[in-house]
């Protein structure tokens, strides 16, 4: 028979995980429902998925395509690859951070799990990631960039991104419980970041000065070991990959902290 | 046999209420800047509540408004966790706090009660074994596939009490809902309820009504300012409880 004590549950980062598998059924619906609402409406359906980046990639490649000309070959590939991780990351983010801050209702009337949330906001991102790498792979074939056995590394990328993503959208989200205006800051630091961070261009067009900092984007060592597989065809230097675990596995540690600990006052503050 | 269902030692229930705005980063920049603390002023929703429920047991909770009883309720169903004090529940626990919590009205009834069970901790595989029964409870069989946008509020109330009364739960926590659709679902919804206390399960309403307390209810708790301000035979303390309001 269920037993519940208030004072006698496990310390709240294993309660969470176990009670996350018990609603497992509630999480994968909820994902789904996301995909569904979004794309349900719209005549062009999950086509949308695919023009977006396309149309991203488009756009910015007449733009800025010529200016790398002679240091970057296949723009289009380069620009896409960074772009869709730094999209995943962010939105992924803002929109966990969103349905917890505005639409966390239901945890205040009735008992789930108060990640599920954010689980299903990361397996959307997921989703519509996987989607935008089908179109990362038609621009690869429209132009004709090589592809190579460095592809078999692209899950192990996405599972890392993956778990920063999830790692980062709880701290996010635990965040704007507590101070609203963290949707609002955060919004602001990317802006800044994505201009900050080698995505629409190459590392080697920034000042000595300023490239010295680059070691400490976090970002550009996510979006290195996506797009190098990608771009340059070859796996990612070992200590990349053991960086960029590091980063992912540290991330998620603390954001689970953190969430859990502070998921009990989230009925009292929403 | 230990029959307790339901105990809670001393619970106590504390929520902020800041005195000026909704806390933000700016808000605090600037509250540090200026070297002022943020002052809050604490109000406890619940005060030292200590009770036991047994098993088989209908208790009324009854109580004037902000007395308490809606946070109660919430402990109860694991909504909030007390920071102080203990509250030790036996079996499931079937909340009819919130019919359809969850329900997203651009879906169609069919997914809806796939999503409300499982916001009610069910499977998949468990609701559905169980469709065909909850629609037909609900009275929506020719509505299933359609938005329940579409539906009226009664509707979408019916569909709510079939899903989370399904089954036959160890504890029922009712609030105020049980007019629940026309006349006739409300008999059903009833003599639902009452078949499930006949089977022992153990009910626990909360309603301005005293009428309802008295016929469903064995026992009542009168709340008031987040204390149990009297418990024992319901009549006694609908008796006191009414005598008072008038007062």
């Amino acid at each position: 028979m269920l037993e519940y004590d208030s004072a006698k549950s496990p310390p709240p980062a294993i309660d969470e995980f176990v009670q996350l598998f018990r609603y497992r059924d509630l999480v994968f619906l909820m994902t789904g429902n996301i995909l569904k609402n979004r794309y349900k409406r719209s005549m062009l359906g999950i086509f949308w998925m695919l023009l977006n980046p396309l149309l991203q990639t488009i756009v910015l490649t007449i733009a800025f395509g010529t200016m790398f000309k002679s240091s970057l070959s296949h723009y289009a590939v380069y620009l896409l690859s960074g772009l869709l991780v730094w999209n995943f990351i962010t939105q992924t983010t803002q929109y966990a951070m969103g349905t917890m801050a505005y639409g966390g209702g239901l945890l205040k009337k009735i008992y789930i799990p108060r990640a599920t949330y954010i689980v299903a906001a990361v397996g959307n991102g997921v989703i519509n990631f996987l989607v935008s790498v089908v179109s990362l792979i038609v621009i690869i074939f429209f132009i004709d960039h090589p592809f190579s056995t460095a592809w078999f590394f692209i899950p192990v990328s996405i599972l890392i991104l993956a778990v920063f993503t999830f790692g980062l959208a709880l701290l996010l989200s635990t965040a704007s419980v507590f101070f609203t205006d963290t949707v609002d800051i955060y919004q602001v630091l990317i802006q800044a970041l994505f201009f900050l961070t080698p995505i629409m261009y190459p590392p080697s067009i920034l000042s000595p000065e300023l490239s010295q900092f680059l070691a400490w984007n976090p970002f550009l060592i996510l979006i290195e070991i996506f797009r190098t597989p990608v771009y340059a065809n070859h796996l990612p230097d070992a200590s990349l990959i053991v960086n960029a675990i590091s980063l992912a596995l540290i991330t998620l540690l603390a954001g689970w902290i953190a969430f859990t600990n502070k998921a009990d006052q989230l009925a009292y503050r929403l | 046999m230990d029959t307790t269902v339901i105990q809670l030692h001393n619970v106590t229930v504390r929520f902020r209420i800041p005195h000026e705005k909704i806390p933000t980063f700016q808000e605090y920049a600037i509250r540090w800047l200026k070297r002022r603390s943020v002052s809050y002023t604490d109000f406890n929703a619940l005060n030292n509540v200590s009770f036991s429920i047994q098993q088989g047991e209908t208790v009324g909770i009854i109580g004037a408004n902000g007395a308490g009883k809606s946070t109660l309720l919430k402990v109860i169903a694991r909504v909030i966790r007390p920071k102080q004090g203990r509250v030790f529940l036996k079996g499931r626990v079937a909340p009819l706090l919130e019919l359809g919590a969850g329900f997203d009205y651009e879906m169609t009834g069919r997914e809806n009660i796939f999503l409300n069970g499982a916001v009610l901790g069910f499977s998949r595989r468990d609701i559905a074994n169980r469709l065909e029964r909850i629609v037909e409870f609900a009275g929506i069989e020719e509505f299933m596939d359609a938005p329940i946008r579409t539906y009226s509020s009664g509707m979408v109330a019916r569909l709510g009490f079939a899903i989370a009364t399904d089954v036959q739960p160890d504890v029922l926590i009712i609030d105020e809902i049980l007019s629940v659709g026309d006349t006739d679902f409300q008999k059903k919804s009833a003599a639902r309820i009452l078949h499930y206390h006949e089977n022992g399960s153990t009910i626990l309403v909360v309603s301005h009504n005293p009428d309802s307390i008295r016929n469903l209810c064995s026992r009542a708790m009168w709340l008031a300012q987040g204390s149990i301000k009297m418990a024992g035979p319901v009549d006694v303390i609908m008796d006191q409880y009414s005598s008072y309001s008038k007062s």
